[in-house]
């Protein structure tokens, strides 16, 4: 018998209690990881590098460059956790082991802020990416927000009846993403290539230090989306040595990919333009800017369909993530059980799509009326985050002090000895660092504070409450 | 006599129910079949896991669904003087699985029951059938039920 079937990526078979003994298969390989990983990195390049251009002007690669450093860091911590603990949860699930249920939950229902910025900031870049087609989706706020709001709606509606979707769409648009840029990249450094043009920009448009400062902090939203990685773990085979892999590949892939990108950005065109004109579409401002008209006419649509595609399923990643997030609290007894109330007919969970998408649509309606909404939600999305960095690198941390003797399939490397206790450098830096850039996020970023801290106070009252009337699991 | 020597003999057989009228006939089939080769008798049922859940989620109406058809395919087995070890899987789609699991039981021959079914009003086998007819990488047997 041929015993060569390939299984398809992303379905992983889990076995419920009919048998004794339980068996999980996973399936995904290195390259399933990454697609998946990258598919959600990569599309953050799409309004991130817009929204650095806003603070940092002339300095926005040397921002990205800094929170590039940062997200080496982070990714190396997911990296040892995931090894560790194969689950979806990511760093509610490495601070649930490090710390404790409380602190679990905390960084899960930040990680939920991180999950329903992503829904809105993504929704709210596709319909400038489509004003090739028509010119006020791009231009008009009103039109613009509406569309929005109307993608994050089609896209509820689609997860509450539960649409069929194939794992290979994923690594269709990882491809496709890398591909687009790439592509993007090459032509740019064939046509526009040009280093005095280049230091020029960069020179004549260096921003104050706070503005710099700033930028670097709101570049890190660029490279968040390392957990649909992580997440990925409980559905990848041999995941203690795949998932690291896929990580370390991502590295390198993303920094190379966002360093390419930003520098043809500048070499297109001026930091000004780059932070109004094209801020909410900066990749489509680099395919009008290509000398060549012929080229330029080609990539103008086809960045405007391919960029507005891959945000769409970003969009759409960050509505599957929460719901599974939301879900797996309610299950853990972490959070009230309505997040895991399943619709009896579409067998979806229904309250948590339908919350979520709401407060991603809320968090919107400002578009209708201002413009800095675009930065708001940035900032909204840095603060979510971040925050779960930070819990993820400290779990790490706490980790390496209470379970010294767990094994850890991937250890991070440089380390400081402490007695018996051996800390990760990168670990201890990615904290520090990631603590400094979200405190700056908060003190310059009064939309991001409010609506940030209210969250999580929310988030505590609501543990607090539902703690006191359910027992944990044993 | 050599062509009975001949015929292909089924070690392991893999029976997918899916809770349609069909599955109580073919598992009778199956019981039959594997008892003239004394074979291994499996039957699995697959609940399909929308991608807003995790994999582990646990749908009690389906996986109560999914155990009384199991059960009764137990007793189908039983009642065929036979016996058959059944399995309850969750996944994201069902046909990769039923693939899946048959290369990882080295299974010989997959009998599927197929229900007579239309869609936009021409004769259709559905999505899993023609997966399976596809991809399998041993015998596969189609029982479809007329059901007037």
């Amino acid at each position: 018998m041929d015993n060569g079937w390939q299984q398809k990526p992303g379905n992983r078979i889990y076995r419920p209690r009919r048998i004794r003994k339980y068996r999980l298969r996973r399936v995904l390989g290195v390259a399933a990881v990454f697609s998946a990983g990258y598919g959600n990195v990569g599309s953050s390049i799409y309004y991130a590098l817009g929204i650095v251009a806003v603070t940092a002007s002339g300095a926005t690669p040397v921002a990205l460059g800094i929170a590039g450093i940062l997200f080496v860091f982070t990714a190396l911590t997911y990296a040892e956790g995931t090894a560790m603990y194969p689950e979806a949860g990511g760093s509610a699930s490495f601070a649930l082991h490090g710390f404790n249920r409380a602190i679990g939950f905390v960084a899960g229902w930040a990680l939920m802020l991180s999950y329903i910025a992503t829904i809105s900031i993504s929704a709210f870049t596709i319909p400038p990416y489509f004003g090739f087609f028509w010119e006020p989706l791009k231009s008009s706020p009103v039109i613009s927000t509406a569309v929005a709001i109307g993608i994050i709606l089609f896209l509820m509606l689609m997860n509450l009846i539960g649409v069929r979707e194939t794992s290979v769409i994923n690594i269709g648009a990882a491809i496709l993403d890398i591909a687009t840029q790439v592509t993007l990249i090459v032509i740019g450094f064939i046509l526009l290539f040009n280093p005095p043009v280049l230091i020029g920009r960069i020179v004549d448009n260096w921003p104050s230090p706070d503005k710099l400062v700033l930028g670097i902090a709101l570049a890190s939203i660029a490279y968040t989306g390392i957990e649909t990685a992580s997440q990925m773990a409980e559905e990848t085979r041999i995941p203690e040595r795949r998932v690291p892999r896929a990580l370390i590949l991502m590295i390198f892939a993303v920094l190379a990919i966002f360093a390419g990108i930003s520098l043809v950005s500048f070499m297109a065109m001026t930091p000004q333009e780059l932070g109004s004109e094209w801020a909410r579409d900066p990749v489509a401002g680099i395919a009008a800017n290509i000398p060549v008209k012929i080229l330029s006419d080609i990539l103008k649509p086809l960045i405007g369909i391919l960029a507005g595609t891959i945000l769409l399923i970003a969009t759409n990643a960050g509505l599957i993530g929460i719901s599974r997030l939301a879900f797996s609290l309610g299950q853990r007894k972490l959070a009230p059980k309505m997040f895991s109330k399943i619709h009896r007919r579409f067998q979806t969970p229904y309250i948590a799509i339908l919350l979520f998408s709401a407060i991603g649509i809320i968090i919107l309606v400002p578009g209708f009326f201002t413009p800095s909404v675009f930065e708001n939600v940035g900032a909204l999305y840095a603060f979510g985050s971040l925050l779960a960095f930070m819990f993820s690198h400290a779990s790490i941390i706490s980790l390496r002090i209470r379970k010294p003797e767990q094994p850890r399939p991937f250890r991070l490397p440089l380390n400081i000895n402490i007695g018996k206790v051996s800390l990760p450098i990168t670990a201890i830096l990615g904290f520090v660092f990631t603590t400094v850039i979200w405190i700056i996020i908060n003190v310059t970023q009064p939309f991001s504070r409010l609506v940030g801290f209210v969250w999580m106070i929310l988030g505590i009252l609501i543990y607090y409450i539902f703690s006191r009337r359910v027992s944990p699991p044993s | 006599m050599s062509e009975a020597k001949n015929r292909t003999v089924f070690r392991r057989i893999l029976v997918p129910v899916s809770g349609t009228e069909a599955d109580d006939e073919t598992m009778r089939m199956a019981c039959w079949i594997a008892k003239r080769d004394k074979s291994k008798l499996y039957a699995m049922y697959v609940i399909t896991i929308k991608r807003s859940l995790p994999l582990e989620a646990e749908i009690e109406s389906e996986t109560r669904r999914a155990e009384e058809l199991l059960d009764r395919m137990e007793r189908i087995a039983e009642a065929e003087d036979y016996t058959v070890e059944t399995d309850l899987l969750q996944a994201r789609e069902v046909a990769p699985t039923i693939i899946d699991e048959a290369v990882e039981r080295k299974v010989d021959l997959i009998i599927m029951g197929v229900k007579y079914q239309r869609r936009f009003g021409q004769f259709s086998l559905g999505n899993i059938v023609p997966y399976i007819l596809k991809n399998a990488t041993c015998q596969v047997m189609l029982y479809s039920q007329y059901t007037g």
